[in-house]
């Protein structure tokens, strides 16, 4: 790029300076054309010229140079180029070298990395089998153990189960002695049982005896009760008898007193009639009294006077016993005048009330006369009223009945709003008529009064004649009396109307009907008809299997006490369904059977086993006769009755005689009597028999 | 059935409020639990879901009395329609459900189709199954077991069919009412209203 760009410079100046070259020529003629005044011009455009050929030998020269300079550094360049071009070349030999190697060591990366990744597939491999065959040893010392385990247990059980032979031999013995002396005891125990059952007949019905002796102790204990009752009422009876009795006698006492207060009422009675008496006589006596007092004074003073005149010669004595005479007559004479005193002032008690009750008994008088005047004047006026009711409920009624006989349904409603309408248009002609009358009164009153026939409206034909302002006013009063009642009936018919619908509609409701309008139906195998026979088919069902159920647990409980079971047993088998718990006890019993089954055979086997072996070894098969009689016959025996026998007893076990003991005399004496030997003795028996045998 | 033609004669009408009893008295069993739930299947009608017993005796006995009924409402002699649920152990009557039909006998002779949509009364008798259907929240439990009967209120002078006998109107004693709604065919008029044993008298 650099000789480029210096090739375009190169060029470039070249460019210029040959277009300046071309420039410079053009304005050559310039200097021809010009005159004098162009002589200074020429010679400056001669310098200039000249200045310009100088310039431009100069700019040849640089040209010149630069070419050869230029030559020169194409000739480095090309070297240069060479150079490079060859390193170039030397650099791609050598890159594509690299580039091959490069290659080929990728490719042994990879092998290398495939040969790796094998290598670790093979190790977790041989890894795996080596576990899998690490477990394989465990698995295999497992089992192992387990057979030795096994092996030992099996040892084990085969010594245990020996000595279960030994001890399931001797059980055996046992049991065999147990079963006689049992069955010797069920002997016992049955005579036993039939007495008891005698004792048993004897109790119940001794049972029964008591039973009756109790329902007829029973009988008379009610009997008791009723006679306890009736007593108890008999002296209920008894003490209301000497009540009465009592009360009767108090009778004629009581008849006495009522006497007696009869008696005193009368006496009281006079009494009464004696006071007003005696009051008479308090006045007289009043009086008297004056003139007493008054006759008293004059005596005393007479007196006085007389016992001054004459009393010159009289002793103090006399004088004391007169004045003692008179101070007494004074004391009876005070004494009297207190005793009228009282019955003046009782007197005049009595007449004060008396005075107080005529006062009250005339302001009532006078009220009553008061209330009896204005009740004549109500009178009059309900009079009038009830002769107006009477026509507008006659009128009424025939309305009414007119509707009844016209309407035989229960719609009451319209019928009634028709009266009420009806009503109302009477209150209303009324009412205007009313009014009509007023304006009619208003207008006539200053004038005096006199209707005709202005007042023969109306219904009921009530207002015939008016004459006074008062009687019209009063048929006003009848009238509003009348609207006003016949308002509050309306609002009474029409609450009577409200709750008569409300309770139809209440009935409707509820399901009620007009039976005269209306039936009810339904279909006859209805669901409630089908669900009611099968309640009752169950029902009855039930009932069978109830009296059934209980007929059999009679005869159970009836069966248990005379211990029959084996009669009733097939019964309850049919009819009882087996229980649960009946069923485990069989499944039981079978399973122990069975065990008991296999365990005989087992016995039977080892027991077989043992025998042969014993026989096989010792040569004697040792078997029992009878109880604690064994009888030994030796493998090599001449005869098959040959045998020895022998019983336990006593500690030791004896050899008894036989046929063939006989024989062997000998050896009897030797190893027995002398030895005290029993095995010896035997073995002698088999070596001696063995040789009979061999030689025979 | 009446949607092709433009309006409701006698007949579409019977037809119609017989087939809302049988839906209606299908419903009522198995929301009052009278026959147990798995007896019953899932059908739509009226644009909803609802229960038809599928027990065969049921379904017969059903189609009779439905079948009689649409007679009576064809003749327009029939006034009421009442489901009685009875306790079996007491016999008593423990709810009550009443259908008032007011029938126009003016359409008998007139035989002239009224003017209502099928649409309109199908929107009624949903919503009155549907009432049935919520009336679960208020009615007490039927705990005994139950069996139902139906009822049919009728005229005195009709004459009584084979299989029908005349019975009692089973009235509840002591009873709480509720009534609800109601829908017509501008034929016949069903008015629903329910009646059940109080709770504290039992």
């Amino acid at each position: 790029n650099m000789d480029l760009e210096d090739d375009t410079t190169v060029l470039t100046t070249l460019k210029s300076f040959n277009s300046f070259i071309s420039r410079s020529q053009p304005p050559q003629p310039l200097p021809e054309c010009s005159g004098y005044g162009g002589s200074l011009q020429s010679t400056y455009e001669r310098s200039m010229g000249l200045l310009e050929a100088a310039e431009r030998v100069n700019s040849k020269n640089k040209y010149f140079q630069l070419d050869q300079e230029k030559k020169q550094m194409e000739l480095s360049h090309k070297r240069a180029r060479l150079e490079l071009e060859k390193a170039a070349s030397d650099n791609a030999r050598d890159f594509k070298n690299e580039v091959e190697k490069n290659q080929d060591l990728l490719g042994r990366i990879k092998r290398l990395e495939e040969r790796e990744s094998e290598a670790s597939r093979n190790l977790e491999e041989q890894v795996e089998a080596n576990r899998a065959l690490r477990k394989n040893l465990e698995g295999l010392t497992k089992k192992l153990e387990e057979r030795d385990t096994r092996l030992n247990t099996a040892n084990q059980t085969i010594s245990s189960l020996k000595d279960e032979v030994r001890v399931l031999t001797q059980k055996i013995q046992n049991q065999d002695s147990t079963l006689t002396s049992q069955t010797l005891e069920k002997e016992e125990l049955q005579e036993q049982l039939d007495l008891q059952r005698r004792k048993y007949q004897e109790v119940s019905q001794l049972c029964k005896n008591l039973q009756a002796a109790q329902s007829s102790c029973s009988e008379h204990v009610i009997k008791i009760k009723e006679l306890e009752r009736r007593l108890a009422l008999q002296e209920q009876d008894f003490s209301i008898v000497k009540n009465v009795k009592s009360e009767v006698a108090r009778v004629p006492d009581l008849e006495k007193e009522l006497k007696r207060l009869r008696e005193e009422n009368a006496l009281l009675r006079e009494s009464r009639e004696n006071c007003s008496l005696l009051k008479e006589e308090v006045e007289g006596l009043r009086r008297k009294l004056e003139r007493t007092e008054k006759t008293i004074e004059d005596l005393v003073n007479m007196e006085l006077e007389k016992e001054v005149k004459g009393s010159v010669t009289e002793k103090p004595e006399d004088l004391s016993r007169e004045v003692i005479q008179i101070q007494q007559r004074e004391i009876t004479l005070k004494e009297q005048n207190y005793t009228l005193n009282s019955r003046v002032r009782s007197t005049e008690r009595l007449l004060s009330e008396l005075n107080s009750e005529l006062s009250q008994q005339h302001s009532k008088t006078l009220e009553e006369q008061k209330k009896r005047e204005a009740q004549d004047s109500l009178v009059r006026r309900l009079q009038k009223r009830v002769l107006l009711l009477t026509k507008e409920r006659d009128g009424m009624r025939s309305i009414l009945e007119s509707y009844d006989s016209e309407l035989a349904s229960t719609e009451y409603s319209p019928q009634l709003n028709k009266r009420v309408r009806e009503a109302e248009d009477m209150l209303q002609k009324i009412q205007s008529h009313n009014v009509e009358m007023e304006v009619c009164a208003q207008k006539h009153i200053p004038q005096g009064f006199f209707s005709g026939g202005e007042s023969t409206r109306g219904g009921g034909g009530v207002y015939n004649t008016l004459s006074n302002q008062s009687q019209f006013l009063s048929v006003c009063m009848s009238f509003r009396q009348k609207i006003e009642d016949l308002e509050a009936e309306r609002q009474r018919l029409e609450e009577q109307n409200n709750i008569l619908e409300m309770r139809l509609e209440r009935h409707n409701l509820q399901g009620d009907y007009d039976p005269v309008k209306t039936r009810v139906l339904h279909f006859k195998m209805n669901p409630t008809a089908v669900a009611k026979q099968q309640r009752q088919q169950e029902m009855e069902s039930l009932q069978e299997e109830v009296t059934r159920l209980r007929e059999l647990v009679r005869s159970l409980q009836d069966g248990g006490a005379q211990d029959d079971g084996s009669i009733l047993t097939p019964n309850l088998s049919l009819s009882l369904p087996p229980s649960k718990e009946v069923l485990d006890l069989r499944k039981q019993m079978e399973s122990s059977e069975l065990k008991n089954q296999r365990l005989k055979e087992v016995f039977q086997k080892k027991i077989q086993e043992f025998r042969t072996v014993c026989y096989v070894l010792t040569g004697y098969q040792i078997d029992i006769t009878t109880t604690n009689q064994y009888r030994l016959t030796s493998v090599y025996a001449e005869h098959m009755d040959d045998s020895l026998a022998s019983s336990p007893g006593g500690g030791s076990m004896h050899l008894m005689e036989t046929e063939f003991s006989k024989t062997l005399g000998e050896m009897v004496d030797l190893h027995l009597h002398h030895q005290k030997s029993i095995p010896a003795f035997l073995s002698a028996v088999t070596l001696d028999l063995f040789s009979r045998q061999t030689t025979v | 059935m009446t949607s092709t033609l433009k309006g409701i004669t006698l007949k579409g009408s019977a037809e119609i409020v017989a087939e809302f009893f049988s839906f209606g008295i299908n419903s009522i069993l198995y929301q009052r639990g009278i026959y147990p739930p798995e007896t019953f299947s899932r059908v739509t009608h009226y644009d909803m879901s609802l229960q038809v017993t599928t027990d065969v005796k049921l379904k017969n006995y059903l189609t009779n009395v439905v079948s009689q009924l649409k007679e009576w409402l064809c003749e327009c002699t029939v006034q009421k329609l009442v489901l009685v649920i009875t306790c079996l152990e007491t016999n008593e009557v423990l709810e009550r459900w009443q259908f008032d039909i007011e029938c126009d006998k003016s359409a008998k002779e007139s035989s002239a189709p009224r003017e209502k949509s099928l649409k309109t009364i199908q929107e009624e008798i949903r919503s009155v199954i549907r009432q049935i259907t919520a009336s679960v929240t208020f009615l007490p439990l039927l705990e005994t077991p139950c069996a139902f009967d139906l009822l049919v209120y009728t005229d005195k002078d009709l004459v009584v069919p084979d299989k029908w006998e005349e019975s009692g109107p089973q009235i509840i004693n002591q009873s709480e009412e509720v009534r609800l709604r109601s829908f017509t065919t501008s034929i016949h008029k069903v008015n629903s209203m329910v009646a059940y044993k109080r709770a504290d008298s039992v």
